[in-house]
C-alpha cells in the first residue's frame, strides 16, 4: 500500500511539525502541569479512601478477572437498557483505542526515538492502518457521544430525572444543577475534543496537500478527508489551512488536558472508580451481610469515616445513571428513599470532610442528620432490602450492606420506628416478631390428621424450618398444612422443631439489630446441633436466605434447600404421586429472597410447568421483579395511608395481564401483603393469591378442589 | 355486731357510680353474716352526700367534715384509720379506683391488716373471708384468705355488682377528723380535650369493622349501629391504612390493645394474627364473617356466619 | 438525688397450663417470664432525669427475685445505670404486694433514696398496691398513677398529675421525700438492644437477702403478708357457640347476648 516512490519511514505524522522550540517546551510543560493536576486529583481521592476504615480484600484475582469479563462484555450497562449499554461500549471502546493510539505515539515519538535516534514502528503500513483504525474510533465515539446527548436531553427517561424524593424543593441540596452542568460538561469536553481532533486532522491535510507522501495517503483517514475535501470545498488553501493551524491544535491540546486534570475531580473519574468498584465487588451481598463484632465498642457507622475505604470509593464510582432509583421499590411507591440519591449524598458529604487537608470535627461528619448531605432516618428506614438497586447497578456499589450499617448504629441508639420497637422486643422476649407465644409456634400441625415427627427427639431425613410468619399467620398455616401432607404423602422422613424453634433472624439482621440476630441464630444452632438430620427444607425465603448463607459465620453448616426446589427434585424423581395435573393460566411473583437474592428463578417455575400450570410472566420478573414491599422489616411497620403501596403498584401490574386467575406466591411475607393488595386494589375479582405449594397439594387428590 | 364500714367516693361534687355497687356489695354481705353497714363520707359538706346515701340496708351513714373537697392521700389515711380504731370493723369496702389505690394499700401496710384489691366475689367460709379476685392477666382466678386478721380491707371491682334502687332513710353520725399533715396540694384537674377520637382503649364496648366493609361509604351504616347499640367504633388495620377510620380507632397490634373492652362485636373481620393481639384477650367475642373459615372464630365466644350488612341491617332494629 | 427503681419479672402463662401441687398458682414448667410493662415507663423516667441532670442523679434499679430475675435488672442496666440490686432468699416464695414492699423500704433506706417510683401494677396479680405499700412503710408522700412529673434534684416539693378516670387528670404538689408509681404512657421507653444487654452484664449486681436488712422469715413469704391464696383455678371457659338461623334469627340473638353483657354481672 505504500508507494514504492516513497520512502516509508516518511510516512508519517511529523509531531508538532514546524514547532519553535518555545512552542514544544510550553506544549510539555503544560502536558507537566496538567498531568500533576491529574495526579494531585488522585492524591486527594486516594486520600479521602484511606481515611475510611480499614478492609481487607479477599479473592482480588476473581475480582479482577470478573471487572475485565464484565468490561469487555459491557454485561452490567447492557442490562435493561441495551441502547445505552451499546452506545456505552461504542464510546468506552473507542476511547480505549483512541488512548492507547495517544500512548503508542508517546512511545515511539517522545521515548523511543530520542532514545534511538529514530521512529521504531509508527510510519508506513503501520502509522496508516493506525490512522485508519483510529479515524473509525473516533466515529463510533462521536455516535456514542451524539447519542448520549439525545438521550440526556431528549428521551426524558425518569431514571435520569434528579428530582429527588427525600427533600423537598426549599431544601438547599434539592438542586441539582451541578450535576447536570457537570454531566453537560463531561459530554462537550469529549465531543469538543473529537471535533477539534478531526477539524485539526483535516486541517493538516489541506496544510499539507501538496506533499504527496501525505496527500496520497489522506483516505487512510476518512473522516478527516471528508472534512478536509469539504473545508477545500470551502476554498481554504494550504496557506489559510497554515494560518489556523497553531490555534486548532493548541485548541485541541487545551481541551485534552483540561479532560485530563478534572478527571478525578469530576464524573469522568468514574473511568477509575467504576473499574475499581467492580474488582472489590462482593457477589454475595445483600444475600450475605457482612458480619461484625458485637462485642465491639461501636457498631455500625455513625460518622462517614465508620465507612471502610471500600464503600467509600463505591460512593465515588456512582455515574448517577439512575438505575437504582428506578428500580427501587420504595422509591416507586413515593417513600422518601433513592438508592442514588442516598449514595450521592454520602459522596457529596465524604467529598466535603475528607476531601479536605484536615478532617473537620466529629458533628460534620454525621451521615445522619437534617442537615446537608446527611441522611434523614426515614429514608433509612423506607429500604426493603430487596436489593435491586445492587442488582441492577453497572458499578457494583453496594447499598444495602451500606444501609444497615447506619441502622445498625440508630438502632443502638434506640431511633427506629415504634413497630419495629414492638416486633425486636417481641423477638426478644418469644422468639417471634409477632409476640405470640412460644407453644403457639406449632399449632397450625393441630389441624392436620397426623402427627409430625418432632426432630429434636427422633432423627429425621429431612428437617423443616418453619419460620415465624409462615407458622402464625393464619392465611400461610394452610400452606403449611399442604406442604406437609404433600411430604407425608410422598413418604418423607421429616420433623420440625416445634417450640424450640425462633425466627430466623434474617429480617433482625437488616433491621440491623446484629446482638439480636445473634441471639436468635445461636439459639437456633444450638437446638438444630442436637437434631439428627441431612438436610434443611423451608417454605419460608426469608429463613432460607439467612440459614443458607449467614449461619455459617456463627458455626451453622447446613444443607438448605428451599421448597420449590426440594419439590422440582421431588417431581424429577417421581416422588410425588401426583394424580392429576392442573390446567391453569397463572403469573408468577419471584420473592426477592428467593430469586434476586439467591438467583433461584427456576425451580419454581418448573414446579408450575410440571404440574400443568402456563405462567404468563409479568414484565417485571425474575432479576427484576418488583417487591411486595415487606422486607427489611418493613411487614412489622404500617405503611402511611396515602401512599400506592409496593404490593399495589405490583399487583396491578399482575392485573393488568389478561386471561390469568391466579397471582403464584412462594413466600410468606409476599403472601401477606399480596393477600391485602388484592382486595384493595380491587382485582379480587379477577386474581386469587396462591402459594406454589398449594398448587402442587392440589395435584395430590383426585377430587377436583376448587381452590 | 360485726361491721362492714364502706367508705363513699366522690369527685367533683358527685358520688362515683362505683360507691353504690360497693353499698351493694356490703348489703349483699348481710344475707351471710349478721352485719351492720356503716357508710363513711368524707368531704367539705358531707351531708349533701348524705341524702344520697339512704339505701335499703344501709345502717350508719358516718358524716367526717375534712377542709378540701377533693382526695388528699395523708386526709383519707388518717381519717380512715381513726374510723378504724373507732369502728373496729372486720371489712372495709370501697371501689378499685384510683383514689382507692392511692391511700388503701398504705393504711394496710401501716395497720398490716388483709388487704386484697380488684376484688369481684366475697364469700365467707365459715368465719373466713375469702376474696376472689383474677390473675395472668384474666386467665386464672385466685381465692383469697385473711387467717388471722381482724381487719380486712377490699377494692372491689367495678361493673359487679348491682346497685340497690330501693331507698330508706338512715340514721347519720358524725365523726371527726383528727388533724393532718398533708403532704400533698392539689393545684387543679384538668379536663379531657373533647376532641372527636375517643380513646378505644378505655371503651367495654367495642363494635369493629375489617376488610369486609369493602368500601368506605359502607362505614357510615356500622357507625350508626355502634351508637345505636352504645358501642365505640373500632377497626382492623386495612381500614385504618385506607384513612376510612383514623388510626386511633385501630385495634391490633400496631393499633391499640383494648385493655378495658370486655364485649366485642367483630363485623367483616378475618382476624390476623396482629389484630388478634389487640382484643383476643376479650371475655365475649362475637365475630360475624361470610367465611366459615375465618381465624377469628377460633378465638370467638359466640360465632356467625353471615354477611355483615344484612345482619347490621337486622340488628340496629333491636335497639333504640 | 438517689432514685431507687424497683422492677419486676412477671410470669405469663398461656391457655394449656396446670396448676401446681398444692394448689395455689400456675406450675413453675408454664410459665414464661418478662419485665413488667410499667416498670419500662419509671425506668425511662429515671433514665431521662439522669439524663437531664447528669452526676446529681443516681439510679439504681431493684428487683426482689430469684436469679433468673436478673434479666429485667440487665434489660434496665442495657439503657443506662451503673449498678442494680437483687434481693432474694427462699423465704420470699409466695410474697404479696405487702411483704416485697417491706423488702422495698428497707433497700430505700439502706439506699438513703430520695424517690422510689415503682409502676402502677404488674400484669401478673395486677393488685397496684405494691409502691403504695412502700409509702406507708417509710411514711413517705406518695401519689399513684402518675403520668406527668417535674422532678428536680434538692427540690422540697414536686409537682405531679394524676391520671384519674374518664380522661381527667389532677394536678397536686408533692413533698420530697416521695413514693411515686408511675403510669403507661408517660414516655416511650426506649429499646434495649441484645447488645446493650450484653454490655450490661459487666455492670455490677449486688446480691442479697432480706435478712441483710434485719427482716425475718415471718415477715416476708407467705407468713408476712397481708392475704394469702387459697387455691387458683382456671375460670369456666366456654368454646364459641354457632349461631345458627336465618339472618333475622341470628341479628336477634345477638341483640339478646349484647342486652344480657350490657346488663351487668
Amino acid at each position: 500500500m505504500i508507494n514504492p516512490e516513497h520512502d516509508a519511514q516518511v510516512v508519517t505524522r511529523i509531531v508538532q511539525q514546524d514547532f519553535p522550540l518555545w512552542m514544544s517546551v510550553t506544549f510539555y510543560l503544560a502536558a507537566f502541569i496538567s498531568t500533576a493536576i491529574f495526579f494531585y486529583g488522585c492524591f486527594i481521592q486516594v486520600r479521602k479512601y484511606k481515611r475510611g476504615q480499614p478492609f481487607s480484600l479477599t479473592h482480588i484475582k476473581k475480582g479482577i478477572v470478573d471487572m475485565i469479563k464484565d468490561l469487555l462484555s459491557h454485561r452490567t450497562l447492557r442490562r435493561r437498557d441495551r441502547s445505552a449499554g451499546l452506545m456505552h461500549a461504542l464510546i468506552f471502546f473507542s476511547f480505549v483505542l483512541l488512548f492507547i493510539g495517544t500512548v503508542t505515539i508517546t512511545l515511539d515519538y517522545d521515548i523511543l526515538r530520542p532514545i534511538t535516534g529514530r521512529m521504531i514502528f509508527w510510519y508506513g503500513e503501520f502509522y496508516l492502518w493506525f490512522s485508519f483504525v483510529l479515524d473509525i474510533a473516533g466515529l463510533a465515539f462521536a455516535i456514542g457521544l451524539l447519542y448520549m446527548m439525545y438521550r440526556r436531553k431528549w428521551m426524558a427517561l425518569p431514571k435520569l430525572n434528579y428530582a429527588r424524593s427525600d427533600r423537598t424543593q426549599e431544601e438547599p441540596d434539592y438542586d441539582r444543577s451541578w450535576y447536570r452542568f457537570e454531566d453537560w460538561l463531561f459530554l462537550w469536553n469529549l465531543v469538543i475534543i473529537m471535533i477539534t481532533g478531526y477539524v485539526l486532522e483535516a486541517d493538516r491535510l489541506v496544510w499539507l496537500q501538496d506533499d504527496p507522501t501525505v496527500w496520497d495517503y489522506r483516505w487512510w483517514s476518512p473522516v478527516g478527508t471528508l472534512f478536509a475535501e469539504a473545508m477545500k470545498s470551502m476554498y481554504l488553501t494550504s496557506e489559510g489551512a497554515e494560518s489556523f493551524r497553531y490555534f486548532l491544535w493548541w485548541f485541541h491540546a487545551l481541551t485534552a488536558f483540561l479532560f485530563v486534570s478534572l478527571l478525578p475531580f469530576t464524573k469522568a473519574k468514574h473511568i477509575f472508580t467504576a473499574l475499581v468498584s467492580l474488582v472489590v465487588r462482593n457477589h454475595r451481598s445483600p444475600a450475605r451481610l457482612p458480619i461484625t463484632d458485637v462485642t465491639a465498642e461501636s457498631i455500625g457507622v455513625r460518622s462517614i469515616t465508620d465507612f471502610n475505604w471500600k464503600q467509600l470509593l463505591h460512593t465515588d464510582a456512582c455515574t448517577k445513571c439512575g438505575r437504582c432509583h428506578e428500580a427501587c421499590p420504595a422509591n416507586a411507591s413515593g417513600f422518601p428513599l433513592s438508592p442514588r440519591d442516598m449514595i450521592l449524598s454520602l459522596r457529596e458529604l465524604s467529598n466535603n470532610t475528607l476531601q479536605k487537608i484536615k478532617i473537620p470535627e466529629a458533628p460534620l461528619l454525621n451521615v445522619v442528620g437534617d442537615g446537608v448531605n446527611q441522611i434523614r432516618p426515614e429514608t433509612l428506614w423506607s429500604c426493603r432490602t430487596c436489593g435491586a438497586c445492587q442488582e441492577i447497578c453497572p458499578v457494583g456499589i453496594e447499598h444495602v450492606p451500606m444501609m444497615v450499617d447506619i441502622r445498625r448504629a440508630l438502632i443502638e441508639e434506640g431511633e427506629m420506628d415504634p413497630a419495629v420497637q414492638t416486633a425486636l422486643q417481641n423477638l426478644q422476649k418469644k422468639g417471634n416478631s409477632i409476640g405470640e407465644n412460644k407453644r403457639k409456634r406449632a399449632a397450625w400441625t393441630k389441624k392436620l390428621d397426623f402427627d409430625i415427627k418432632d426432630a429434636r427427639k427422633e432423627p429425621v431425613d429431612l428437617l423443616w424450618f418453619v419460620g415465624d410468619y409462615a407458622s402464625l399467620d393464619p392465611r400461610y398455616q394452610k400452606v403449611c398444612q399442604s406442604f406437609a401432607r404433600i411430604l407425608r404423602t410422598s413418604g418423607v422422613d421429616f420433623g420440625i422443631l416445634f417450640e424450640s424453634e425462633m425466627s430466623a433472624g434474617n429480617d433482625v439482621r437488616r433491621v440491623g439489630e446484629e446482638g439480636l440476630f445473634e441471639y436468635l441464630a445461636e439459639n437456633n444452632i444450638e437446638t438444630l446441633a442436637d437434631c439428627d438430620f441431612n438436610r434443611i427444607v423451608t417454605t419460608d425465603p426469608h429463613s432460607f436466605n439467612t440459614l443458607k448463607n449467614e449461619y455459617s459465620e456463627l458455626g451453622g453448616n447446613y444443607d438448605v434447600l428451599h421448597a420449590t426446589q426440594l419439590v422440582r427434585q421431588m417431581l424429577t424423581d417421581s416422588q410425588i404421586p401426583l394424580a392429576r395435573t392442573l390446567s391453569k393460566r397463572v403469573t408468577y411473583h419471584d420473592s426477592c429472597h428467593l430469586g434476586r437474592l439467591n438467583k433461584e428463578y427456576d425451580a419454581p417455575r418448573e414446579v408450575l410447568g410440571s404440574i400443568g400450570v402456563e405462567i404468563v410472566e409479568m414484565p417485571r420478573n425474575r432479576d427484576n421483579a418488583f417487591c411486595c414491599g415487606a422486607g427489611g422489616g418493613r411487614i412489622w411497620t404500617p405503611d402511611p395511608i396515602e401512599i400506592e403501596k409496593p404490593s399495589e403498584i405490583r399487583m396491578k401490574e399482575a392485573a393488568s395481564i389478561e386471561g390469568i386467575e391466579a397471582f403464584v406466591v412462594n413466600c410468606p411475607k409476599c403472601m401477606n401483603m399480596f393477600e391485602d393488595a388484592v382486595k384493595s386494589t380491587g382485582s379480587d375479582d379477577k386474581l386469587k393469591v396462591i402459594e406454589i405449594i398449594e398448587l402442587v397439594e392440589n395435584c395430590l387428590v383426585d377430587e377436583v378442589q376448587p381452590l | 355486731m360485726n361491721k362492714i364500714m364502706v367508705i363513699a367516693e366522690h369527685r367533683l361534687g358527685e358520688l362515683t357510680a362505683a360507691t353504690f355497687e360497693v353499698i351493694a356489695a356490703a348489703v349483699g354481705l348481710k344475707r351471710t353474716k349478721k352485719f351492720s353497714v356503716n357508710v363513711a363520707v368524707l368531704a367539705s359538706n358531707p351531708a349533701e352526700f348524705s341524702t344520697k346515701l339512704n339505701i335499703a340496708g344501709v345502717d350508719e351513714i358516718i358524716e367526717v367534715q375534712i377542709q378540701e373537697n377533693q382526695f388528699q392521700t395523708d386526709t383519707y389515711e388518717a381519717i380512715i384509720n381513726s374510723l378504724l380504731d373507732e369502728y373496729a370493723p372486720s371489712v372495709v369496702l370501697t371501689s378499685n379506683s384510683i383514689d382507692a389505690w392511692s391511700c388503701m394499700p398504705t393504711i394496710a401496710a401501716k395497720r398490716q391488716c388483709g388487704f386484697a384489691t380488684d376484688v369481684f366475689a366475697l364469700n365467707y367460709d365459715g368465719d373466713d373471708l375469702i376474696a376472689t379476685r383474677a390473675a395472668y392477666g384474666e386467665k386464672m382466678h385466685v381465692d383469697l384468705e385473711f387467717p388471722g386478721k381482724e381487719t380486712v380491707l377490699i377494692t372491689l371491682r367495678g361493673n359487679t355488682y348491682k346497685p340497690i334502687e330501693q331507698e330508706d332513710s338512715v340514721p347519720v353520725s358524725s365523726f371527726s377528723a383528727p388533724s393532718v399533715n398533708a403532704r400533698t396540694t392539689h393545684k387543679r384537674f384538668i379536663e379531657p380535650e373533647t376532641t372527636s377520637d375517643v380513646d378505644i382503649a378505655q371503651a367495654e364496648l367495642l363494635l369493629s369493622i375489617g376488610r369486609g366493609i369493602e368500601d368506605e361509604d359502607n362505614i357510615e351504616q356500622f357507625e350508626e349501629l355502634a351508637d345505636t347499640m352504645g358501642f365505640t367504633l373500632g377497626c382492623s388495620r386495612p381500614i385504618a391504612d385506607n384513612g376510612w377510620l383514623p388510626k386511633s380507632r385501630q385495634v391490633g397490634q400496631s393499633g391499640k390493645i383494648v385493655v378495658a373492652c370486655n364485649t366485642y362485636l367483630a363485623f367483616g373481620i378475618s382476624g390476623s394474627v396482629q389484630h388478634m393481639a389487640g382484643m383476643k384477650h376479650v371475655p365475649n367475642i362475637i365475630a360475624v364473617n361470610t367465611d366459615a373459615e375465618a381465624s377469628i372464630f377460633t378465638i370467638a365466644k359466640y360465632g356467625v356466619v353471615a354477611d355483615m350488612f344484612e345482619i347490621a341491617d337486622e340488628l340496629i332494629n333491636h335497639f333504640e | 438525688m438517689k432514685i431507687l427503681v424497683p422492677v419486676k419479672q412477671v410470669a405469663i402463662i398461656d391457655e394449656d397450663c396446670e396448676i401446681r401441687d398444692d394448689g395455689k398458682n400456675v406450675d413453675v414448667d408454664f410459665l414464661d417470664y418478662e419485665i413488667n410493662e410499667w416498670d419500662n415507663y419509671s425506668w425511662e423516667l429515671a433514665l431521662n432525669l439522669q439524663e437531664t441532670y447528669g452526676e446529681n442523679v443516681e439510679i439504681v434499679p431493684l428487683t426482689v427475685g430469684p436469679s433468673e430475675a436478673e434479666d429485667v435488672l440487665l434489660n434496665c442496666l442495657a439503657k443506662g445505670g451503673k449498678r442494680g440490686i437483687r434481693v432474694w432468699d427462699d423465704a420470699l416464695v409466695d410474697s404479696d404486694s405487702f411483704a416485697i414492699a417491706q423488702v422495698i423500704a428497707k433497700v430505700a433506706e439502706h439506699e438513703n433514696a430520695d424517690y422510689v417510683l415503682t409502676g402502677t401494677l404488674s400484669s401478673d396479680y395486677s393488685f397496684a398496691a405494691t409502691g403504695m405499700c412502700v409509702a406507708g412503710l417509710l411514711n413517705w408522700a406518695h401519689a399513684a398513677v402518675v403520668s406527668k412529673v417535674d422532678i428536680t434534684p434538692d427540690a422540697q416539693q414536686i409537682t405531679v398529675n394524676r391520671e384519674l378516670e374518664a380522661g381527667i387528670e389532677e394536678e397536686i404538689t408533692v413533698e420530697s421525700p416521695a413514693v411515686l408509681s408511675i403510669q403507661l404512657g408517660i414516655n416511650e421507653p426506649r429499646y434495649a438492644s441484645l447488645r446493650g444487654i450484653k454490655q450490661a452484664k459487666a455492670k455490677p449486681i449486688e446480691v442479697m437477702s432480706h435478712k441483710d436488712f434485719g427482716l425475718t422469715d415471718a415477715e416476708v413469704g407467705e407468713m408476712g403478708s397481708l392475704s394469702k391464696v387459697r387455691k387458683m383455678y382456671a375460670p369456666e371457659l366456654s368454646q364459641a357457640e354457632l349461631i345458627e338461623g336465618t339472618v333475622a334469627e341470628q341479628a336477634k340473638r345477638i341483640a339478646e347476648i349484647v342486652k344480657e353483657l350490657k346488663g351487668g354481672a
